[in-house]
This record gives C-alpha cells, structure tokens and sequence, in this order.
C-alpha cells in the first residue's frame, strides 16, 4: 500500500458523523470528520502517489480525471450542506495527516466561523440569462437598398446594416443583464455576476448574457424563484434558469465580503 | 411561462422558464469546475499545488468557459484542436520539440565557441 494523505472537501459546523454513513469520497474511500474547536473537516483518505505534487500536476491536466474529482466534491459538499452549516473547500487540499488537519481548523477558526455564520440558514442560487441573438429584432435603420444602387454598394450597406444589428443586440443583451441581476440582488443577502459560460463546455443556446449568483434565505427562496418567473415573463426574449442551492461556494470565503 | 423538467441530475434542481427547443441539461461540469476551481475557500494543506499549474490550468478552464471569443481575437487558439484539454499528448509534443530544440541550440553554441 502506498501512502496516503486525508483529501478534505469542506469545514463544517455540528455535522453528525452518522450523516456521512452510506456515502463515499473519492475512489469510494469512506468519509470521516476531524474536528477542532467546535469546526469539522470533512475528509477521505486518499493515495499520494495520485494526489502528491507529482500526481496533482499529472493529474490536474487531464480532464477525466478532473471531471471525477470534481464531481465527488462537489457531492461531498454538497452531502454536508444540506445538513448544516458549510464552507467549501477548493478543489485539492490535501493533508499528510489528521494532526494537519487540526492545526489548520485551529488556524483559520476564526474566518471559517464567521463564513459560517454568513451562510448559515442560506442557500447560494445561480440564475443565468441567455438571449437568442438572432431573435432580436431589426432596427428601423435597416433598409431595402434602392433598385438603383449598385450591387457592390448595396452589399456594403447590407453588412453595415448586420453589423450594427450586433452591437445594438450585443448592448442590449449587456443592459437586460444588469436590469436582471439588479432586480435579483435586491432581494438577496449577497450576490454576485460569474463571468458567462462557453457553450462549448455547457451546449447551451443563444448567448449567455448574465451568469449570476446569489446568496438567498432558506425562508426566501419561493420568493426569489418567483421573482425569476416573473422577469422572465417581463422579458420574453430572454431565457432564464435557475439553478440550486448550490453548496456556498462563492459566499462562504474567508475573507470578508 | 413554462418551468421546464424537474431536478435534472446531481446539481440541485434546475428550472428553465420559457419554452425553448434546448434539451435539458444537466448539471454540467462548467458549472461544477467554475466553483470548485475557482470559488472554495483557500486553506494551504500539505501538499502544495504548484500556483503555476494551476494558473495555467486554470486559463485553460477559462479560455473554454469564459472567453473564446476574446481569446481568438488575442489570436490565442492553440487550443483550437484540442477544445477538451486532453491535452496530455499535445504536452508531450511540445515537451519533445523543446527538448530538440535545446539540444539543438546546445550545438550551434558549443560550435561558436
């Protein structure tokens, strides 16, 4: 057996050991919990010769081998926070042992408890915006070119015509974005705009004009899912989706926000 | 309005309003990697990641999540033939050419002197 070292998924507070019975990490090591002052990590053993530096560098360029990595995580996470209060950690924090693992709870106790204070009772929400850039409609400024123009002319102004009909789409999209993220954080106890998704990674449609997050109330969220609905119906050139809650990784960082 | 499917796969429920002709989608790994690479809190372990790695990993993530678009107007498009960063064999090939090249630069050296 080569050595191992404890991969930890997320800090939590009063997570009942119980809770992660039945559940696994990566490569279906079982989950266990170190504590600290009051905090939990939650840990798997995990074998160095894949998660040592050596390994991580191999390893983090490939893709599978990311996507597998990736998804336990966020499972994990995902698993403590719908239980209680619980900060994410960032893909790969490996330990070399349990003693580690202590010394670094005691050190951050402090930001990971106010973190945890922050999110608790909350739940992070994504809403995306997308609009179908060919649906737009043509401005007036678009016209038939004269019978008399030359063809030569006539294509000119015909793309002249195209390409301000992108920039005037292009900004539209650019503003509805932020009248709908506007409308959304109002309601919300923190929020914040992700940089927009490549459809080549996602295969969504249309172009993504807002990816946004928002940190929203357990008690709020029919509220927040109506407003959605009701933007949507405002905007009906724009798609909106919803997606959560997402364990708090954007909100339960550790310094302050 | 129309609220599109029910929870979709491993990330929560997902609602799409309005119809559109899109299949639904799952929760996909854009999602996954923009938080858990980017967002999780930062707490060093033992094992030190190297930040250059991970920066440049993490370019690529982003040249395919985020910024396509602007990376071809860079002219940045090495990774056109490679849009699903296997990019372990490209790695190797450029890992060879640089060796050759050293090796080569080595005997126009050692020749001047």
């Amino acid at each position: 057996m080569s050595e191992t070292g404890l991969y930890c998924y997320a800090i939590t507070r009063g997570l009942d050991p119980a809770a992660l019975e039945g559940s696994a990490g990566i490569a279906g090591a079982p989950l266990r919990l170190v504590e600290h002052g009051g905090l939990e990590a939650v840990v798997s053993e995990v074998d160095l010769a894949e998660f040592g530096e050596e390994g991580l560098r191999r390893n983090l360029e490939d893709l599978g081998w990311l996507e597998s990595v990736a998804t336990t995580h966020d499972a994990v996470a995902r698993l403590a926070s719908e239980q209680v209060p619980t900060a994410p950690l960032r893909l790969a924090t490996v330990f070399l042992g349990a003693d580690s693992v202590r010394a670094r709870l005691g050190e951050w106790h402090d930001a990971a408890s106010r973190a945890l204070d922050r999110i608790e009772g909350r739940g992070e929400w994504s809403v995306k915006a997308y609009v179908d850039v060919d649906a737009q409609e043509t401005p007036a400024a678009e016209q038939e070119p004269a019978e008399e123009m030359g063809a030569g002319r006539a294509y000119l102004l015909k793309r002249r015509a195209a390409t301000q009909r992108r920039e005037a789409s292009a900004q539209a999209g650019a503003e509805l974005a932020e009248e709908i993220h506007a409308a959304l954080a109002g309601g919300t106890v923190l929020s914040r705009r992700l940089a927009p998704q490549d459809r080549r990674l996602t295969g969504h449609t249309g172009e993504m004009v807002l990816n946004g997050t928002y940190l929203v109330d357990a008690s709020g969220v029919a509220a927040f899912k109506d407003l959605v609905a009701r933007l949507a119906s405002e905007h009906p050139r724009v798609r909106l989706e919803v997606g959560g809650p997402w364990p708090p990784y954007t909100f339960a960082s550790l310094d302050p926000q | 309005m129309t609220e599109q499917g029910g929870p979709l796969v491993t990330s929560g429920s997902r609602q799409q309003y309005q119809l559109s002709s899109d299949r639904p989608q799952p929760a996909n790994l854009a999602d996954i990697l923009e938080r858990v690479l980017d967002k999780g809190i930062v707490i060093a372990g033992d094992i030190k990641v190297n930040l250059l790695d991970i920066e440049l990993l993490t370019i690529k993530i982003r040249l395919l999540v985020a910024s396509v678009d602007k990376a071809k107007e860079m002219g940045i498009d090495w990774w056109e033939n490679d849009p699903m960063l296997s990019s372990r064999s490209r790695d190797q090939e450029l890992e060879e050419e640089n060796r050759d090249l050293k090796a080569r630069l080595r005997e126009l050296e050692s020749g001047r002197e």
